[in-house]
């Protein structure tokens, strides 16, 4: 015991020996004019805002006031006789390093105190829970959660016919049971004993979308059992969806696999056709989709859509091909610009009503223009000339433009002139939109990778696609994880922009609740609950991106 | 190891024949007229002051430089815009830079095998045997399963050249292999590269090592201003050089 006195005894001489009172002030207080003006300022708020809360709420106030005092404490007593733990180290270096800091501390103590005890008690105490009072006479002061149980429904999947209502869950059951096969299936010691489970996994996700398809939009069946058109068409996707496996490397292309994919397809046609004879999924409206549902699809297929195209997009903007010659785009340009104007110009003049008119009359004579820029711009190079101008194009256009143009102008690319759905013009708005800002970051990621790394690839003798597929890409998309997570977000966020041209995802359809008699108004229980979803989704997607990044940074320098 | 060992050279044609090559970045003429007829199995190193044009000469052989005048013959084949001249020319010469070029975000392992098994369609088994072979040759057999940035440099170069080597070029170009290194990881690798100038290999190497020129260079050549302007036994070269230019370069080389 004696021995414990005497060495803290010791401490504290040598503290005292090592402390001193003029430097202390010095580095808190008096070390310049701001200083002390600032310390006197954060003393005065604090105070004020004490006194306050003193007043309409004493006991926690004097609690957490006493908190606070016993963290200075601790430190105090760390630094005077070197009695630190690691808790009051970290106080000390985060929350009370200097007065300022710790004056500061207890303000944000107090005031988010303040915030906590206003949402507790508006969220909890005063609010009510029951699903069948939200009418506005039968409200408390509180919030009226009964809201989200209520409108459930239509929070989850809009104006959906509710007998469908099975047919998203099953979906969504899908999906989690995908998701636990490939969290399985990614365990280390899965992996090394059971492989085969991954390639299950990977074939199972890339079947997901079709399935979700069936269960979604549902099946439509025609009369001809076996249909040709419908064969060839399937045989074609089948192709290109093997060369995505193989592309993944899936599966190892050799005849007899390749003969067994191909046999495959009139099998899956086959059940295909039966699934749609039983009238298990009948057709559903694709602009009937609506709240989570339709967001949730807005996100997915956005982001898988504009994902290969964007890097498309990039790798053309920085194609290297041999530019079509000269000789070539002259002759075809003028002869192009003679030809209109002997033909198109004459039609459109006799017609026009006024000078504009007329001079539009001229337009051919844009096109050696055109023809000048695109030679001295880009050499004559096609591939890279058409991915700058999409790209430069999309991203000169705000979004809400894009997606009224994309409804609007939707009828005039298609054969029938109005058959495409809301939904399907907007996807492709959007996916086009996305697919440019995508591009760009993807060009970012590319660029980032030395120039020796191109060179060390093609002398050893690699082709283009390999190069990309082996060396660039990989590399390039272990740098793109942050930005791409940036934009999967942005994305996910920023489809509630579709409520403008009047589809009812989440955000549409939450203002579609709040201007419903029986739930009038109820604005802040709805908003907070959006806050929270689009809050937690989004924090779960930038995890998930910092946990990728981390697994793919082996081994990089 | 039979396989292992360099391209027989019986062979003795020429097997790189360059004729007047031009070469041009925008309006400066880099390579003025190159003439160089390399014998297989023949040692040629390449001097010059920094800015001649010698690293522009060997990455025309490969064609990582295009030239815009003149004839490169590799092997009998001309390089031509044609791709799969480029592409066959490639697998016949291996390249290794000064810095390194890994793949970093490949295993030892991974960063040799890629090309055998992707370029020339090797099974991997096939690939990481001759890897493996190649890996003990410049002896660093243990380190195959480490990424290249755990490595130090003389060893990532080593792997370089293991790299290269596994594919089988029958020409070896080497752009100053080590003056990205520390001076005692410098041994390492021209130990390596003597072993294989004594094996066989047509190589044309930049290099100021002037020790591995005068041990195994058949031929040295100096490039000044796109242009080659000496070339000499390098016994004659280090002692009795014949050009003016040459005298001055080598003198601020040696007593700098
Ligand atoms: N990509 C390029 N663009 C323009 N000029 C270049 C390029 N690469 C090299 N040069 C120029 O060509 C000349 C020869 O360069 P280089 O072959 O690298 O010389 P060395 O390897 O002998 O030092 C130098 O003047 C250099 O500035
Ligand atoms: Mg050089």
């Amino acid at each position: 015991m004696t021995t414990l006195t005497n060495t803290i005894e010791e401490r504290r001489k040598t503290f005292f020996k090592r402390f001193n009172w003029q430097y202390f002030l010095q580095d808190n207080l008096t070390g310049s004019r701001w200083l002390t003006i600032w310390v006197a300022f954060i003393t005065l708020v604090t105070v004020g805002v004490f006194v306050g809360q003193l007043g309409s709420a004493p006991g926690w106030t004097l609690i957490l006031t006493a908190v606070w005092a016993v963290g200075i404490l601790m430190v105090v007593a760390g630094e005077l006789f070197g009695l630190h733990t690691s808790f009051s180290r970290w106080l000390k270096d985060n929350l009370l390093s200097s007065i300022s800091n710790t004056l500061v501390t207890l303000l944000i103590i107090l005031l988010v105190a303040q915030v906590v005890s206003g949402i507790w008690q508006w969220g909890y105490v005063t609010a009510t829970f029951d699903s069948t009072r939200t009418a506005p006479d039968l409200r408390s002061e509180g919030a009226t959660w009964g809201v989200l149980w209520g409108a459930r429904k239509l929070i989850l999947t809009g104006t959906l016919a509710p007998e469908h209502t099975w047919r998203v869950i099953l979906t969504g059951a899908m999906v989690f049971v995908l998701w636990l096969i490939s969290f399985i299936a990614t365990r280390p010691t899965v992996k090394t004993s059971m492989g085969y489970l991954q390639r299950i996994s990977i074939t199972l996700w890339l079947l997901a979308p079709i399935a979700s398809y069936i269960f979604l939009a549902g099946l439509e069946y025609h009369e001809p059992f076996i249909n040709i058109r419908t064969l060839l068409t399937g045989l074609v996707i089948v192709v290109a969806f093997m060369a995505l496996l193989w592309f993944f490397k899936v599966i190892k292309l050799d005849p007899v696999s390749i003969g067994l994919w191909v046999a495959a397809w009139p099998i899956g046609y086959v059940i295909w056709q039966l699934i749609a004879r039983t009238g298990i999924f009948p057709t559903i409206n694709v602009d009937e989709w609506g709240g989570l549902l339709l967001t949730v699809i807005f996100a997915i297929f956005v982001n898988i859509l504009s994902f290969p195209l964007g890097i498309l997009l990039a790798l053309g903007r920085r194609a290297d091909v041999q530019g079509i010659p000269v000789w070539i785009v002259w002759p075809i340009a003028l002869i192009a610009t003679v030809y209109l104007l002997s033909t198109s110009t004459p039609e459109l003049w006799t017609t026009s009503r006024n000078n504009v008119e007329r001079a539009l009359a001229l337009w051919p004579l844009l096109i050696p223009i055109a023809a000048y820029f695109y030679q001295r711009s880009f050499q004559g190079n096609m591939v890279q000339a058409f991915s700058v101008l999409f790209i430069e194009l999309i991203r000169g256009v705000p979004l809400i433009t894009l997606l009224f143009m994309a409804i609007v102008m939707a009828p005039f690319f298609t054969a029938s002139g109005s058959a495409i759905k809301n939904f399907w013009a907007v996807i492709v708005g959007y996916t086009i939109f996305s697919a440019a800002y995508m591009a760009e970051l993807v060009r970012g990621g590319l660029q980032a990778i030395p120039k020796g790394q191109y060179e060390a690839a093609d002398s050893l003798g690699f082709n283009v696609l390999q190069k990309y597929r082996f060396i660039i890409l990989p590399q390039a998309l272990r740098i793109l994880i942050p930005p791409l997570a940036g934009s999967v977000i942005g994305t996910f966020k920023s489809s509630s922009l579709v409520a403008l041209v009047g589809m009812f995802d989440l955000v549409g359809i939450v203002r579609g609740i709040i201007g419903n008699g029986q739930w009038l108004g109820l604005r802040s229980e709805l908003y907070a609950f959006l806050f929270v979803l689009y809050f937690v989704v989004s924090s779960g997607v930038s995890w998930y991106s910092r946990r990728l990044e981390k697994r793919m940074g082996l081994g990089t320098r | 190891m039979a396989m292992m060992q360099g391209p027989s050279v019986s062979n003795v044609e020429d097997i790189v024949v360059c004729r007047n090559v031009h070469k041009w970045y925008g309006e400066f003429e880099a390579l003025k007229g190159v003439d160089l007829d390399v014998k297989t199995g023949e040692v040629i190193v390449i001097l010059g002051p920094s800015g001649s044009g010698k690293s522009t000469f060997i990455r025309c052989l490969n064609r990582l430089e295009e030239h815009q005048e003149g004839r490169i013959i590799i092997d009998g084949i001309e390089l031509t815009h044609d791709l799969r001249n480029i592409n066959e020319i490639r697998r016949e010469v291996g390249m290794v830079f000064q810095q390194f070029n890994l793949f970093p975000h490949l295993t030892v392992m991974e960063n040799i095998t890629l090309a055998p098994i992707h370029v020339r369609k090797w099974s991997r088994e096939r690939a990481e045997e001759l890897a493996m072979q190649w890996l003990t040759r410049v002896g660093i057999p243990e380190q195959a399963e480490k990424y290249p940035g755990q490595l130090s440099g003389g060893q990532q170069q080593r792997v370089a050249i293991a790299r290269t080597l596994t594919m089988q070029p029958r020409i070896l170009l080497f752009d100053e292999p080590t003056s990205a290194l520390d001076p005692e990881m410098i041994k390492e690798v021209l130990d390596v590269m003597r072993d294989l100038a004594r094996g066989g290999y047509t190589i044309l190497a930049v290099t100021h090592e002037m020790g591995f020129a005068r041990e195994v260079a058949d031929r040295v050549i100096f490039f000044d201003a796109g242009q080659i302007v000496e070339t000499n036994h390098p016994s004659e070269f280090f002692t009795n050089p014949k050009e003016e230019r040459t005298k001055l370069f080598l003198n601020q080389i040696l007593h700098h």
